[in-house]
């Protein structure tokens, strides 16, 4: 099965004011991910990877330029959205990874997965998210608090999280940052295949050339001058 | 360089420095108010002893008292029977008509002070008659009799309406008494703890009503009483006894302030110490950030003492204003209240400031002492509850013991709490807010400790006021049987009782009588009436009462240690008790006979018409003809008076709902602080929810259910602990207090409307610690 959707980024710029200093953190940055392939974004700190994802997120408004993200049946433009729209857009279509603090602290491990599900009114998707727990080898834990989980747990329920509802798109903030060697390798495999698998376009912020190298195509951002 | 960057800090923070501000300071008014009114409340209970009166802690009676009697107790005195008796004087008491006036004469031996200190202490020159003009024979009165006398005025003196002081020797000239007769005797008994209450009561006006008065054994001759001021001024008693009830209130006000005090004060440590740990490891030592850290919270400590004493002020000003319209508040800002004031912000938030430093920089260990020395005291109180000996200090102990013992359990109820979390179902955003109220016990248990005291005082106060209410309305439902009653001037209601005029209107007239009279030493008042099947019921009392039979009122009977069945001599007179009645609002024990009793004949010379009650289908035309017939007298519908017997009492009420009020909000400021604290700890979650797409009015359900699993535990632990109080309020304060015993109704108003509002302060904290939506959980670049 191929998916149709894909995500378009076009000559986007997006800049922070310090003071009178204005900062350009992105600048006429343009690059396309394909439905079911992956992009690694790489760079120093403050190059501009975090800005990037907020923006992909539809969390940031951009000063110029666009992002498209091809929906089921319509493509949504970012330029042109309120704030409510892109709500409703991460809400509904994109799935999310960061390095730290990934999960609900008052929600069990099943609560954590199956809360997009909620929010969405699909309820016929709660099932799925034991099941996939139980793919993930978390069966034992569906009903544990996160702060009794090791990190490389968290993280495997974070991308539990992020894939219940097949979103066209998945960000991933340095995914495996916080982990050892083999929790790392573990935590990358389930992401890029399972991506790959459900045809979900990835994009992924980290400073591991390992797990950067997982990836479709390699985005390096440079540290931007004032 | 450190403390500039603290006080950047408290700016750079406006809206939490000026909630804590704001919440400190709501604290001291809370504080400051409460004080004020019970002082100036005092300093008008204290104006109905007369000031002649005033320093004598006790009294001593006996039937035909005279000189004789007073020079033999004396002898025995000086011959050292009575060592801890410091002062006896002979006194006149009497009421009397002089020049058209009935005036109080009271006597007292003046040459045992000195003539200049009579003047000085006791009385202020008259402006007509300065103290230049002094005349032994000359008699010092009350403001209302200044202008209305013939004889010498020496001065004005601080007395109730209608008082005249003189010597003994005038004083038996004005009344017309033989040179050896007298009213009672004046005692002044040594107190050890005198001066601990008397330090204690400018703390807190009104306290000493609270403590028990025991009666010192005398080993006093046959025929000698002996008792204290609260059972010769009952009307005294009664105001303190309601003074000591506010008083309370005001210490659990006061309860609730403190730590809202200290909340703000660990709020503030919370929110600097990632800072201080900094400095800390630049090499800056923990004694100087400490010091650094309690100079910023005493000077926001000192600003809001300042603040709240003001408003404290102004909102004292209001409550008596609203409680005893028309009258002028006397209020002053004396250095007790100051102490007070300053002494709760500043000294509080120190203490608390050093206390939190202290933790914050090492764990402490859980130690058992706190946990036995509550149940310590939980003993205590429960041997104060069943006790009556205790007095009313007695019953509050009660109520602040498990006002401790609540607040010691809310950690441990969060912890387990927080263990069944997962037990929450409903909306998974509702499930985060309700849970996030159970994720920090150690740093909510101070504010929701808060919320709960303020809550259960409300639920108790309710509960006593409604069940008191229902028990008053089931009263006036008994007495005001009659349509219309007559009262005032007494030549016309003797005429009525007399003639029987009106009749033809009235189905029914019935004449009241009464006198004052001594019973065992103590002040009562016996009424004589026709005591009929209908009018015994009045008194709760089914059948007509026989001619040596008395109803006797509960405060009589508690006075008198004496119940149903039992027997009684009045005046040579045995009767038997043949009931207990309610009387609530009366300031005199009472005593109810029939007029055909023996004893009615016998005190007949003494009786005197009070009021004249009739029963009519023509209520109106009846009001019109009396009002006609006797213009003098005051005839009022028994529905009006119902009206205003009801509106009176919850006019009493009013300042009690205020200081709740004021509670409730300062709790909802503690709860505030420290939810707002929190926001650190649940920073990281709600920017992950923002990110998945939970928009503005999501989070603020969220925030509202935290805010209600907050109102939610505080509830928990407030209505059992509330109940506890109503019980208390109604079954162990209120017998002690004012002899009437009131049945506890567990209102579904009382219960719902104080949890609804103690709901409403977590909701309101909860949605207003929100702030600005969060942003992504990506980092800023």
């Amino acid at each position: 099965m191929t998916r149709a959707s894909a995500l378009s980024v076009k000559q986007i710029s997006k800049h922070y004011q310090d003071g009178s200093r204005q900062i350009n953190v992105i600048s006429d940055l343009s690059f396309n991910v394909a439905a079911g392939e992956s992009l690694s974004v790489m760079g120093p700190s403050g190059s501009g990877k975090s800005t990037l994802l907020n923006l992909l997120a539809g969390l940031l408004e951009l000063d110029s330029g666009d992002i498209t993200l091809a929906l089921k049946d319509e493509s949504f433009s970012y330029r042109t959205a309120n704030e409510r729209s892109r709500t409703m857009l991460r809400r509904q279509h994109i799935g999310y990874v960061y390095q730290f603090f990934n999960l609900v602290p008052t929600l069990t491990v099943l609560e954590n997965v199956r809360l997009p599900a909620r929010l969405n009114n699909r309820r016929d998707l709660e099932r799925h998210a034991s099941t996939l727990l139980g793919e993930f080898g978390l069966s034992d834990r569906l009903n544990d608090f996160p702060d009794r989980l090791s990190g490389g747990e968290q993280q495997r329920v974070a991308v539990a999280r992020a894939l219940l509802l097949k979103p066209p798109l998945l960000l991933a903030d340095e995914p495996t940052g916080n982990l050892d060697a083999e929790n790392s390798s573990h935590v990358a495999d389930l992401l890029f295949s399972s991506c790959r698998e459900q045809n979900i376009s990835l994009v992924l912020a980290t400073h591991s050339n390992e797990v950067a190298a997982m990836a479709d195509t390699q985005l390096q951002l440079d540290r931007q001058s004032p | 360089m450190i403390a500039l960057a603290l006080l950047r800090f408290l700016a750079r923070t406006p809206w939490s420095t000026a909630m804590a501000l704001i919440g400190m300071a709501l604290g001291v008014t809370s504080i400051v108010s409460v004080h004020l009114v019970s002082a100036s409340i005092s300093s008008r209970l204290d104006g109905l002893v007369p000031g002649a009166l005033a320093s004598y802690s006790h009294y001593l009676h006996r039937d035909k008292l005279d000189t004789a009697d007073y020079f033999s107790l004396r002898r025995l005195w000086r011959a050292g029977d009575f060592p801890v008796i410091t002062q006896l004087s002979p006194l006149i008491d009497e009421t009397t008509q002089l020049e058209g006036q009935s005036v109080r004469v009271l006597g007292a031996d003046l040459l045992a002070r000195p003539r200049s200190s009579i003047n000085n202490a006791v009385a202020k020159p008259n402006g007509k008659n300065s103290a230049a003009q002094f005349s032994w024979n000359g008699v010092w009165v009350d403001e209302s009799l200044k202008d209305q006398l013939s004889m010498p005025i020496n001065g004005i003196i601080e007395a109730p309406k209608g008082t005249l002081l003189a010597d003994i020797a005038t004083a038996h000239d004005l009344l017309g008494w033989p040179a050896n007769q007298l009213s009672y005797l004046g005692l002044v008994l040594r107190d050890p703890f005198a001066s601990s209450i008397e330090i204690a009561e400018k703390l807190l006006p009104g306290f000493g009503a609270g403590f028990p008065s025991a009666k010192p054994n005398l080993a006093l001759p046959p025929g000698w009483q002996l008792v204290n001021t609260a059972e010769q001024y009952p009307a005294r008693e009664f105001g303190k006894s309601i003074l000591f009830n506010i008083s309370a209130l005001g210490m659990l006000a006061l309860l609730v302030a403190w730590l809202l005090i200290y909340q703000v004060a660990v709020s503030w440590l919370r929110r600097l110490w990632p800072v201080f740990d900094r400095l800390h490891v630049l090499g800056v030592e923990w004694q100087q950030l400490r010091t650094y850290f309690l100079f910023s919270i005493g000077l926001v400590a000192s600003l809001a003492a300042v603040l709240g004493l003001v408003a404290g002020w102004w909102l004292a000003k209001w409550l008596l204003e609203m409680a005893v319209p028309g009258q002028q508040a006397n209020l002053n800002l004396d250095s007790w209240v100051i102490f007070k004031a300053l002494g709760s912000a500043v000294v509080v938030c120190l203490l608390g400031g050093t206390w939190a430093f202290h933790r914050s920089q090492q764990a402490v260990s859980d130690s058992s002492l706190p946990t036995i020395t509550t149940l310590a005291l939980l003993v205590a109180a429960t041997g104060c509850i069943f006790q009556p000996q205790t007095g009313l200090a007695g019953g509050f102990f009660a109520i602040a013991v498990l006002s401790l013992a609540a607040s010691q359990t809310i950690a441990p109820l969060l912890i387990q709490l927080k263990r069944w979390a997962s037990m929450v179902r409903g909306s998974y955003l509702l499930r985060i807010g309700v849970r996030e109220a159970l994720w920090h016990p150690r740093e909510l248990s101070v504010a929701i400790a808060g919320l709960s005291l303020a809550i259960a005082t409300a639920i108790g106060v309710a509960l006593m006021v409604d069940s008191f209410r229902v028990d008053f309305s089931r009263m006036l439902d008994h007495r005001l049987k009659y349509d219309l009653i007559a009262q005032g001037d007494t030549a016309a209601l003797n005429k009525i009782a007399k003639t029987n005029e009106s009749t033809t209107l009235a189905d029914r007239v019935q004449v009241y009588s009464k006198t004052d009279i001594r019973v065992n030493g103590l002040s009562m008042e016996l009424n004589v009436q026709r005591m009929d099947a209908f009018e015994s019921t009045r008194y709760s009392y089914s059948t007509s009462l026989a001619t040596n039979d008395m109803l006797v009122s509960e405060q009589a009977a508690r006075a008198l240690q004496l119940s149903v069945g039992d027997f009684l001599t009045v005046a040579g007179e045995t009767m038997t008790i043949s009931g207990l009645f309610s009387s609530f609002g009366d300031l005199k024990p009472r005593l109810v006979i029939d007029e055909r009793s023996p004893l009615a004949t016998s005190l007949a010379a003494e009786l005197e018409i009070d009021s004249v009650a009739f029963k009519s289908d023509q209520t109106q035309a009846l009001l019109v003809d009396l009002r006609e017939k006797f213009p003098a007298l005051e005839v009022r519908l028994q529905s009006d008076i119902r009206r205003v017997a009801l509106k009176t009492f919850d006019q009493t009420f009013a300042i009690t709902t205020v200081l709740i009020t004021i509670a409730l909000l300062v709790a909802a400021i503690s709860v505030y602080i420290a939810v707002t604290t929190m926001r650190l700890n649940r920073k990281t979650g709600r920017q992950l929810l923002n990110t998945l797409g939970v928009n503005r009015i999501e989070q603020l359900m969220m925030n509202i259910a935290l805010g209600a699993g907050l109102g939610l535990v505080a509830i928990i632990i407030a209505l059992p602990l509330g109940i506890m109080f109503g019980w208390i309020l109604c079954n162990v304060i209120n017998p002690r207090a004012f002899g009437w015993t009131i049945e506890l109704q567990l209102s579904a108003q009382g219960l719902l409307l104080s949890c609804s509002w103690g709901m409403l302060a977590a909701i309101a904290a909860g949605i207003l610690q929100g702030g600005g939506r969060e942003e992504g959980a990506f980092g800023e670049r």
